[in-house]
Formats: structure tokens, C-alpha cells, sequence
């Protein structure tokens, strides 16, 4: 069996590329995926100490983090090519301001 | 062991691959890599309907969907990042999330947490378990994921919603005129 603390080192690291692609990628697209691997990787941990402690919560709650991303996805594309439409270009800079 | 330095370094190469991409199209790829080393990892960790919905609605509806929005915007389009206009932000950012995710890895892999014996419960983390569980006394979880999808849905189509042309209303005395 795999160790959990090694599962929970692995989780921190996929976090921390997420949170590197968010903050230094321009591109809204790129960033909306770093974002999903930062949520992936809180899923994995919550599956490790389900494992680990023999309890089915840890499992329910990567099943919402699994249905929030599908949400958020779906609502978030929709914001880029909303804003695409209007400015055509795909730059996280365009909305900086809460402006139509 | 082996298996999880090998799956490890899928997933993590897949993570960098999506940061370093140049191509939208090449980022979301890599992130498919990525999301179904963790399903692999899903199924270790006695996660079975978990791997399932993770290959299902992540590899399946959620990156699809990427990739019809990467197709529809990016299409023939130079893909070079933009320039940043913050000075130093890629720098002090790349540093502090370094730092931080390093920390807690090295946190993670110091402080094991006590392991509980190696029988697992009846049905944990099949099909079964996880619907009784569900079903049973997380109900409120369901019931949350259900309303939260329903309320996307209904912003997608608010958000994309065709605008009517506004005409400004004729003044009364043009009107009169």
C-alpha cells in the first residue's frame, strides 16, 4: 500500500504548480486549467485520508469537488467567450475592471 | 512503491506541461494526462466510482468542453502570452508558491498521520458504498451538487442569452414634432 503521507506530498506539489500556472499565466484558458489542477489535487488528498481512516466522508467530498468544477467550468467558459465577444483578445488583463 | 514514483511523476509532469505549454491546445492535453494518473491513484486508494466519475466528467465533459472553447477562440490565432505588465509579478509569484508548496510537501511527507489497520470496511468506495452513503446520511451533499448544477445551468444560459437590440425610446417631442 502506498504511504499516505507521500500521496498528501504529492497533492501539495500538484497545488503548488496550479497556484504557479494561475499567477503567472496570462492566458484565461491556461489559468482556468491550473485552477482545476489545484482542485484535483485537494480531491486526492481527501481520497488518501478516506483510505487512511476508513471513512466514506472524505469520498463525498471529493464527489462535490468533482460536480463543483463541473459547474464552475461550465460557468466560467461561458465568462470567456463572453468577454472574448466584446474585447477579442484572450488576456486576462481585459477584466481587470468590472466594466462593461 | 515503484508504481507510485511512476504514477507521480506522470501527474506531476502532466502539471508542469499544462503551466509551460505555449498552446492552449497542448495544456489541456496534458491536463488529461494528469487527471487520469489521479484516477489511477483513485483506484489505489479503493476509490472506484470516484476513478470512474474522474474519468467520466473530467476527462470526458469537462476537457471536451475545454477543448471546444480552446477551438472556437483560439483558431488560427498567434498564441504568444501576452506581454506582463507587472514587473517582477512572474518572479515573486513563482518564488512564494515555490516556497509554500514545497513547505507543505515537506510537511506532508515528515509528519505521517497514524494509520488504522488494513481491513476496510463492506463496500468502500464501490458503487454500492458510495450510493448508501449518499443516499443515507449525506443526503445534504447530494442535494447540494444537484441544486449547485441546476444554478449553473441556468447562469450559462442567462450568460448567453441574445441581446436584444436596445432601441432608445422617441422623445415625446420629436414624437410631437
Amino acid at each position: 500500500m502506498i504511504p499516505l503521507n507521500w500521496i498528501v506530498g504529492l497533492g501539495a506539489a500538484l497545488f503548488a504548480i496550479g497556484a504557479v500556472g494561475v499567477m503567472v499565466r496570462k492566458n484565461p484558458l491556461i489559468m482556468f486549467m491550473a485552477a482545476e489542477m489545484m482542485w484535483n489535487a485537494a480531491a486526492l488528498v481527501f481520497v488518501a485520508y478516506a483510505r487512511s481512516f476508513h471513512a466514506m466522508s472524505g469520498q463525498v467530498m471529493a464527489f462535490i469537488i468533482i460536480g463543483t468544477a463541473a459547474a464552475e467550468v461550465g460557468i466560467g467558459l461561458a465568462i470567456i467567450v463572453s468577454v472574448y465577444h466584446h474585447r477579442h483578445r484572450l488576456d486576462i488583463d481585459e477584466v481587470s475592471q468590472l466594466k462593461g | 512503491m515503484i508504481g507510485f514514483v511512476i504514477l507521480a511523476i506522470i501527474a506531476l509532469g502532466g502539471g508542469i506541461g499544462v503551466i509551460v505549454a505555449r498552446q492552449p491546445v497542448h495544456s489541456a492535453l496534458f491536463l488529461i494526462m494528469n487527471i487520469l494518473a489521479l484516477a489511477i491513484f483513485y483506484i489505489l486508494l479503493s476509490a472506484e466510482f470516484l476513478a470512474a466519475a474522474q474519468v467520466i466528467v473530467y476527462a470526458g465533459a469537462i476537457m471536451v468542453l475545454f477543448l471546444f472553447v480552446v477551438t472556437l477562440l483560439t483558431a488560427g490565432k498567434d498564441d504568444r502570452e501576452p506581454k506582463e505588465n507587472l514587473a517582477g509579478q512572474r518572479l515573486t509569484a513563482g518564488i512564494l508558491a515555490v516556497l509554500v508548496g514545497g513547505g507543505l510537501a515537506v510537511v506532508g511527507v515528515l509528519y505521517p498521520s497514524r494509520a488504522i489497520g488494513l481491513g476496510l470496511p463492506h463496500n468502500f468506495g464501490n458503487l454500492r458504498g458510495m450510493g448508501v452513503t449518499l443516499w443515507g446520511p449525506d443526503f445534504i451533499y447530494l442535494a447540494a451538487v444537484a441544486l449547485m448544477l441546476l444554478t449553473a445551468a441556468v447562469g450559462v444560459l442567462v450568460l448567453n442569452r441574445p441581446r436584444r437590440q436596445v432601441k432608445p425610446a422617441p422623445r415625446l417631442e420629436e414624437r410631437e414634432s
